[in-house]
């Protein structure tokens, strides 16, 4: 209903244009999501061999003394052979689901990945999934009551958050709510992501890990939340004035009513793609609270491979993150298709 | 642990480390419960076992012992396994360890190593001379074994076992940096089945719940490469005597504060690496001893003394003509006040530099006498400028000594430690006193490596870590390592014959008077200006484990040492006694308790660094409600 009184209120589109199927839109869209994913490929492979530094001198300094130890080091990791070769090896390897072992720890990547991915998703995963409730939920309340004590207190807390540095709202919590301070204990773990004796599997070390969790995850929403808030506050604020939600009020219908099914539906598309997309970005990492609760995700795991430079970790995590960017987009792209048939030509 | 240029501490910010003091205090000034009370001040779990907690800032690369290079895997290693030959407690000199005695040739070609009878490895094999030998075989035989421990070797002909308790090494010349070697020695009936393919990624960790088979105090139960939690369990078999604790645990945290915190709370028992505003912060706490131990590592500002490309022999690079000058260099000295350097870039955690060998060998050290030693004098700096020729021009710059000018000299610094850029920064100021213009740039370590293996800088800021015989230190500054381990290219005969004699030499008192003439030589030449021998910081809960036994002792630290000696003889306080007798170990009764004093001042500090914090905080918010005013109209 809401969509058609939307479309109204624009110039009338030329209706002769043909529609096309939901079908084709779907084909269009992946087959420009899998466009994307080999582009990533080949930037993946060439960008990482660009940067500065010689992982065999990195790894090596003071340890390799001879020309022979050297190239030892480089023909174990195909380092020695020519750029080419070696990129084809890799498109070889990565189409067959072999990422190659890590330079710096000797395991295989797709075993680091994995082992680092969990954390990263349910630290990253939660926050965003918070932030995105906490967050429209926010924006909406502060659009409905613009200027109000409420909005005041909304938007000046979240955008407060926001510019906070994460790793000092990390530490500050740590120091209250892990430590303790005064009269309040510390109730939290200080860092990392489950206790050392717990038995992997059972109920009591997925209350563990939940209980590790408290901290970074309620840390990384409070930095996201304004994102969500300020979004959907602005585009909620546009659809205020709107004369479809006077109509709705003619209608009789009651404010909450107004607001939730006519105002909010209108306004919930561009955050939806916000949230889409941050989604995406989940399987990226977040580099500074990983850092500050010491928790072993794939952010850290990839920017510590920068330091080496260790290629095959660096060229797993990017996969993996770009993977994840594309296929988020994609979803959004359906999705949008769903909500919003104009998109679709 | 090795020479290595990979600095393994975390760079902090400065509004890091302030805001860890600010964290650290706010307990300390509201006055609560100390730490000791409140987390009960014991080390025993509820089922009784004991556990000891180590909070380190950085994670094990490999569990395998051949393939591992951070310092932490080397403390792993140092648990699960032992040497042939241990590093003393007192002055890391040669002590028996699996070997109980040794002896030479008399032309110093052939070593006879006695092994102990009675070890056994933790599957009840006995640990006898031929896993040794077989051990120091898969080194000799190439690949990747080679590549870790290969340069410990490079003088051994052959190693033979010709009994269980005999282990015999023919040499090619003779090497004067034995019987040091710290080559951990596995089990032959273990790695007999890793074939030479697989070492490649054999990773050495538990494999269905069976601990790594090892000789060391403790045994790896459970821990990946990678991960950030390391479980041992202790070896009650031990031949130096049971362990006094059921487990050792290390957490990897990524961040100096929050391993604070940890401590703190006492969710950890010791700390690694922390900064020296930490432990003077946590010197002021009841439970807690912090140190700033004596380490094996050294900065220094490094020249381009004149790089060449090693096969043609011609010049390579850019580097500044002035800098292969040793005058040049040698009067630079003279421009630098290390104790500020000490103070403003090391936050105080160091002592002035000179030679590339750090006070933690004092047996090998070489300390510049009154009359050689630099002191910062600009005017002296000057006149030893003015005396080479390098005299100051109209514009108020000095010229080489042909007239010319000597143009801008590049000061690399990393970005990896904020010590580094500060270095760099005075330095720049001080030759600009002295009339040399100077630009302080910023490269990572990556790429700084390629520019001084290019030649293509002028002089850049550094540190090494420096082994128990400086031998492979000192190695870094002969001829043919240029192009290879050395960055300063610098070149000189008669420090290379010193560097092939000194190696020759069995004669103990001979040989330390030639290492003392190459620092001497490198000191006078000033390839490099060593500016901080830094400390290493550590903070342990006294309350609940003692007996912690510095290397070296007086000063040292007192984990990450050479060596797993406090691991077995660490215990819960309340068993501590004297330590066995060693009364220099931390935690032994008759050392008395940790100082008292300096508390009120770190609260006033503290006092002022909170009404700072809160006053910013005060303004900011202020500012945004300004915002969101302004946002109203």
């Amino acid at each position: 209903v809401t969509l058609v009184t939307a479309t109204g209120a624009q110039p009338a589109a030329p209706p002769a244009r043909r529609r096309r199927g939901y079908g084709r839109y779907v084909g269009a869209k992946v087959l420009g999501a899998l466009g994307s994913l080999a582009f990533v490929l080949v930037v993946n492979f060439f960008l990482f061999r660009v940067l500065p530094g010689d992982p065999a001198r990195t790894l090596g300094r003071g340890r390799f003394r001879t020309e022979e130890q050297l190239a030892e080091f480089r023909s174990t990791y195909g380092l020695d052979q020519p750029l080419l070769q070696q990129f084809l090896t890799f498109c070889k390897n990565t189409l067959t689901g072999e990422l190659g072992v890590s330079l710096r720890y000797r395991v295989p990547v797709a075993d680091l990945i994995q082992d680092r991915m969990w954390p990263t998703i349910l630290l990253v995963g939660t926050s965003t999934v918070l932030a995105a409730l906490i967050g429209i939920y926010a924006g909406m309340v502060s659009a409905w009551n613009r200027g109000r004590t409420v909005d005041r207190l909304w938007t000046g807390s979240t955008l407060t958050l926001y510019s906070m540095p994460e790793w000092w709202l990390g530490l500050m919590l740590i120091a209250t709510l892990a430590v303790g301070i005064g009269p309040i204990p510390g109730i939290f773990p200080t860092g990392g992501l489950h206790s050392v004796d717990v038995e992997p599997g059972t109920l009591e070390y997925a209350l563990d890990t939940a209980w590790h969790l408290v901290l970074p995850v309620a840390t990384l929403t409070m930095a996201y939340l304004a994102d969500y808030a300020l979004i959907m506050r602005s585009t909620l604020l546009e659809e205020v004035g709107e004369d479809y939600l006077v109509t709705a009020r003619a209608k009789g219908l009651r404010d909450v009513q107004v607001r939730r099914h006519h105002a909010v539906r209108n306004a919930l598309l561009p955050t939806t793609t916000l949230v889409a997309l941050n989604i995406g970005f989940v399987v990226s990492g977040a580099i500074t609270i990983e850092t500050v609760f010491s928790i072993p995700g794939l952010g850290l795991l990839a920017s510590e491979a920068l330091t080496i430079p260790d290629y095959w970790v660096l060229q797993g995590t990017f996969l993996v993150a770009s993977a994840g960017v594309i296929v988020a987009n994609l979803a959004a792209n359906l999705l949008y298709g769903v909500l919003d048939p104009r998109v679709r030509t | 642990v090795q020479g290595s240029h990979a600095g393994h501490r975390t760079a902090g910010t400065a509004v890091r480390v302030l805001t860890a003091a600010v964290l650290l205090l706010v307990p300390a000034l509201l006055g609560v419960v100390p730490p000791a009370t409140a987390s009960g001040g014991s080390s025993e779990a509820a089922d009784g076992t004991t556990t000891f907690t180590v909070g380190l800032l950085n994670e094990v690369d490999s569990f395998n012992p051949f393939l591992g290079i951070e310092a932490t895997s080397y403390e792993m290693w140092a648990l699960s396994y032992d040497l042939l030959v241990g590093y003393s407690m007192k002055d890391l000199s040669p002590v028996p360890s699996l070997a109980e005695s040794w002896d030479t040739s008399d032309d110093g070609l052939t070593w006879t190593f006695h092994v102990r009878d009675g070890v056994s490895w933790s599957d009840g094999e006995p640990l006898t001379a031929h896993d040794v030998a077989y051990t120091f075989n898969r080194v000799l035989d190439g690949g990747p074994e080679a590549v870790t421990w290969g340069s410990y070797l490079t003088s051994v002909q052959r190693i033979t076992a010709p009994d269980d308790g005999t282990v015999v090494m023919r040499l090619k010349q003779p090497n004067a940096v034995l019987p040091l070697l710290p080559i951990p020695i596995v089990p032959e009936h273990v790695w007999k089945d890793v074939s030479e393919k697989e070492v490649k990624t054999y990773p050495a960790e538990p494999t269905d719940g069976q601990p790594v088979v090892g000789s060391g105090p403790f045994r790896l139960v459970e821990g990946t490469a990678g991960g950030s939690t390391y479980r041992f369990e202790a070896n009650p078999d031990y031949w130096q005597g049971t362990p006094h604790v059921d487990e050792v645990v290390f957490r990897v945290f990524k961040a100096e504060d929050p391993a604070v915190q940890a401590l703190v709370k006492g969710e950890v028992d010791f700390v690694h690496n922390i900064t020296p505003v930490q432990v003077a912060a946590l010197q002021g706490r009841d439970g807690i001893t912090a140190i700033n131990g004596i380490s094996n590592y050294f900065t220094e500002i490094a020249f381009n003394t004149g790089a060449v490309d090693t096969g043609t022999g011609k010049p390579l690079g850019d580097g500044n003509p002035a800098l292969k000058d040793p005058a040049f260099r040698h009067a630079l000295g003279y421009a630098l006040d290390l104790d500020r350097v000490v103070q403003n870039a090391f936050q105080g955690g160091g002592k002035p530099g000179d030679t590339v060998v750090p006070p933690a060998y004092p047996n090998f050290k070489w300390d510049p006498p009154e009359d050689e030693a630099f002191t910062f004098d600009l005017d002296k700096a000057g006149q030893l400028l003015d005396a080479a020729g390098y005299e100051k021009g109209p514009d108020g710059l000095r010229t080489m000594p042909d007239g010319t000018p000597i143009g801008t000299l590049r000061l690399f610094a990393r970005p990896e430690e904020k010590s580094s850029l500060r270095t760099m920064d005075l330095f720049s100021e001080w030759l600009g006193d002295l009339g040399i213009d100077t630009e302080v740039k910023v490269v990572e370590s990556n790429r700084l490596t390629n520019l001084i293996l290019d030649g293509e800088y002028d002089a850049f800021e550094w540190g090494w870590y420096v082994e128990p015989d400086p031998d492979s230190m000192l190695v870094n500054f002969t001829c043919d390592e240029r192009g290879g381990w050395s960055d300063s290219w610098y070149c000189n005969p008669e420090y290379d014959r010193l560097m092939t004699a000194q190696n020759r030499e069995l004669d103990g008192a001979k040989r330390v008077d030639m290492i003392r003439r190459m620092q001497q030589i490198l000191y006078r030449d000033s390839p490099y200006l060593v500016t901080a021998y830094t400390t290493t910081g550590q903070a342990v809960r006294t309350d609940r484990f003692a007996c912690f036994q510095p290397q070296p002792d007086p000063g040292g630290t007192l984990l990450v040492q050479y060596g797993a000696h406090n691991y077995y003889t660490l215990r819960p306080a309340d068993e501590a006694g004297d330590c066995d007798g060693v009364t220099s170990a931390v935690g032994a009764t008759v050392s008395g308790q940790p100082a008292e004093d300096g508390r009120s001042t770190v609260v006033l500090v503290a006092g002022g660094v909170l009404l700072l914090a809160a006053l910013a905080a005060g303004g900011f918010w202020a500012f945004r409600r300004r915002t969101t005013a302004g946002e109203r109209e």
